[in-house]
């Protein structure tokens, strides 16, 4: 949908009954360059110890490829229609689709000198990002992008109605999808349900656990007392992520998503209606034999259709249209957005009850 | 002759008919449907090992297992069949065995795909309660007593589907061997309890009490499990019965001598009216 077409009003958002708001991410996948430093930052806060080692609670992936866990997208979960009345049957990855853990000796390597590498102490077969880079295609047509992913906090999430003991749960503040601690018995039938697979079973504490938004930094509750946007955007080098409410109508969530429907749904087939959207990658064209550029798209259609359902057509003719206005000298709201370097706008977490009015 | 006869078989009748209602209330009351007898011993201590020899004279109930209704995916397909239980109380504890067929000892939840195996024994808060079974109802909480193969046991209290609340702290212990295919565990726990959402065998009433067993192979946890209906343990005073049991067994007894003596005078006189034509 353009601009032009543009008639959605933010009462016309559809948000889950009884959320308040509902927070949303946009990841510009052609800003992503894969360095891990999001993965790093959610890891170094909520996940490096305590039966969490395996978890990557924010992870990117190589597409294509088969993903974190190994084979994600064919484990099933997620609803079989629109209605959400019936859940589709999904299975629990094994341990070794997630990848162990491994151990470093890094004692002989650093202190006593007995070896010359630090080495995996175990014999790895498989991790997250162990296809890092390795995409599809044939030279020199071979393509890969990188796709970083988090809990969706979907507006009809399948964890939540997985779970029969109510743990699992979507806030009715802002919508963000929690499991409470002293509710989760570790039956794991959200780590089921999830299409995404982003509820992880911790084995030591037997309980599930999962992304939460960083909610303590969206609350303020850090030693500064500041709204802060999750780690995982706020530490990324190319600032690809924007954070907001996606019915905030002044907010750029909502022109990327309703206005100009560039941003996308995750596998919109699982039909939990993410709140997480992507701008869908471009890549340099096709190369003939000879080196020559031929008017070819180098990422296939049908591919990105896969990931992101028949949208994605209209999205990238949609930013492809603006891209040319503005390389013709023309004005762009959109191309303003995808480029804009302020944190005040990529960042739209005070506009409701409370806020401090952070964003203008 | 045939005068003899016929007293002689009338007296036959009789006697029959006489033993019948002697041993036949004794017979019919031996173990009514969903009683588990409960052996009465002095010495706990040698019950805490399933496989003591102490349990092998003692009296067993085989238990159907069935598959709980439940909306959790398979919830239909469970492994354990049935259960074998006995029971033992001594002046101050309860020792209840149970043993079922589980041919993997499945003890780790190391893994995101592992389930250990499990077994649980629902009993009603208030002792003289009958509970919803499925975990009970707001006003009529359940106990659940929970061992899992990885060795820790539970004690928890439901009131109703989804409504488990762990105790801080079990005062119920068990033990666990799993050989031959099979598991045996004793649960055991003093009779009174001190807290009033734990349930208190008074010895008072007879006590209702549920079984369920989870596959862990069959990565069976939660709502799907193998469970029974309600058994009891027989704790209520012996009175030898109903009162009106004994009167509508005498009642019962002598219609029945009254319709067959009333037989044999009939087909007599008719034999007699042909022997006189």
């Amino acid at each position: 949908m353009s601009a032009e077409e543009a008639s959605e009003t933010p009462d016309g958002v559809d948000i889950a009954d009884g959320i308040d708001h509902q927070v949303a991410m946009v990841m510009d996948l052609n800003k992503c360059v894969g360095c891990q430093t999001c993965t790093i930052a959610c890891k170094n806060l909520w996940t490096d110890s305590g039966g969490r080692e395996y978890m990557y609670w924010n992870n990117v992936e190589t597409k294509p490829g088969e993903g974190y866990p190994r084979g994600w997208e064919e484990l099933g979960g997620g609803w079989q229609s629109d209605d959400h009345t019936d859940r589709q049957v999904g299975e629990i990855p094994g341990g070794e689709d997630y990848g162990e853990p491994w151990e470093f000796d890094y004692e002989s390597t650093l202190f006593t000198g007995e070896s010359e590498h630090v080495e995996p102490e175990q014999d790895p077969q498989w991790g997250p990002n162990w296809e890092e880079d390795q995409g599809a295609g044939e030279y020199p047509n071979s393509y890969h992008f990188y796709l970083p992913r988090i809990c969706n906090h979907c507006t009809h999430p399948s964890c939540v109605e997985a779970c029969p003991r109510s743990a699992v749960y979507k806030r009715a503040e802002d919508g963000i999808v929690l499991v409470d601690q002293d509710r989760c018995r570790g039956y794991r039938y959200c780590v089921e349900g999830c299409p995404y697979k982003k509820i992880y079973y911790n084995a030591q504490r037997k309980k599930s656990e999962k992304c939460l938004f960083c909610y303590p930094r969206v609350e303020g509750e850090g030693p500064d007392g500041e709204t802060h946007a999750p780690a995982c955007a706020e530490q990324c080098p190319t600032q690809l992520r924007l954070v907001g409410f996606l019915d905030d109508p002044k907010g750029p969530i909502y022109k990327l998503v309703e206005e100009y429907g560039v941003a996308l749904r995750l596998h919109p087939e699982f039909r939990t209606q993410p709140n997480v959207y992507y701008i869908p990658p471009f890549a340099p064209p096709q190369h003939s034999e000879d080196g020559e550029t031929i008017d070819v798209e180098r990422i296939p259609r049908n591919y990105l259709e896969d990931l992101f359902g028949e949208q994605v057509h209209d999205a990238l003719d949609t930013i492809e249209r603006h891209r040319t206005r503005v390389e013709n000298g023309g004005e762009s709201e959109l191309m303003e957005i995808l480029q804009d370097q302020n944190p005040a706008r990529q960042y739209r977490l005070d506009v409701f009850e409370g806020g401090e009015g952070r964003a203008d | 002759m045939p005068t003899e006869r016929r007293r002689q078989a009338v007296a036959v009748v009789v006697a029959a008919l006489l033993v019948a209602m002697a041993v036949g209330p004794a017979v019919v009351a031996s173990r009514p449907a969903y009683e588990i007898p409960v052996r009465e011993a002095d010495d706990g201590a040698r019950f805490a090992d399933p496989g003591a020899d102490a349990w092998l004279n003692t009296s067993s109930v085989e238990v159907p297992l069935a598959s709980a209704p439940s909306g959790a995916p398979n919830a239909s397909d469970v492994t354990a069949e049935r259960a074998n239980v006995r029971v033992v109380r001594t002046e101050s504890e309860l020792y209840v065995r149970l043993e079922w067929a589980d041919p993997t000892a499945n003890r780790s939840a190391a893994g995101p795909r592992q389930f250990p195996d499990k077994a649980a024994i629902e009993l009603p808060v208030n002792a003289s309660a009958r509970p919803p079974i499925s975990m009970g109802s707001t006003g009529t909480p359940v106990n659940v007593w929970v061992w899992s193969a990885t060795g820790g046991t539970e004690e928890l209290l439901a009131g109703g589907p989804g409504t488990t609340t762990r105790f801080a702290n079990a005062t119920v212990a068990a033990n666990a061997t799993h050989e031959d295919g099979h598991w045996a565990v004793v649960f055991h726990r003093d009779l009174h309890a001190s807290n009033e959402n734990r349930t208190d065998v008074a010895l008072e009433n007879d006590l209702n009490v549920a079984f369920a067993a989870w596959d862990g192979a069959n990565m069976e946890r939660g709502g799907h499990k193998a469970v029974s209906e309600w058994y009891y343990l027989p704790f209520a005073p012996d009175d030898g019965g109903p009162p009106y049991e004994a009167i509508l067994w005498g009642i019962a007894g002598l219609a029945v001598v009254l319709v067959v003596a009333t037989t044999i005078e009939g087909v007599r006189r008719a034999r007699d009216d042909d022997g006189g034509n």
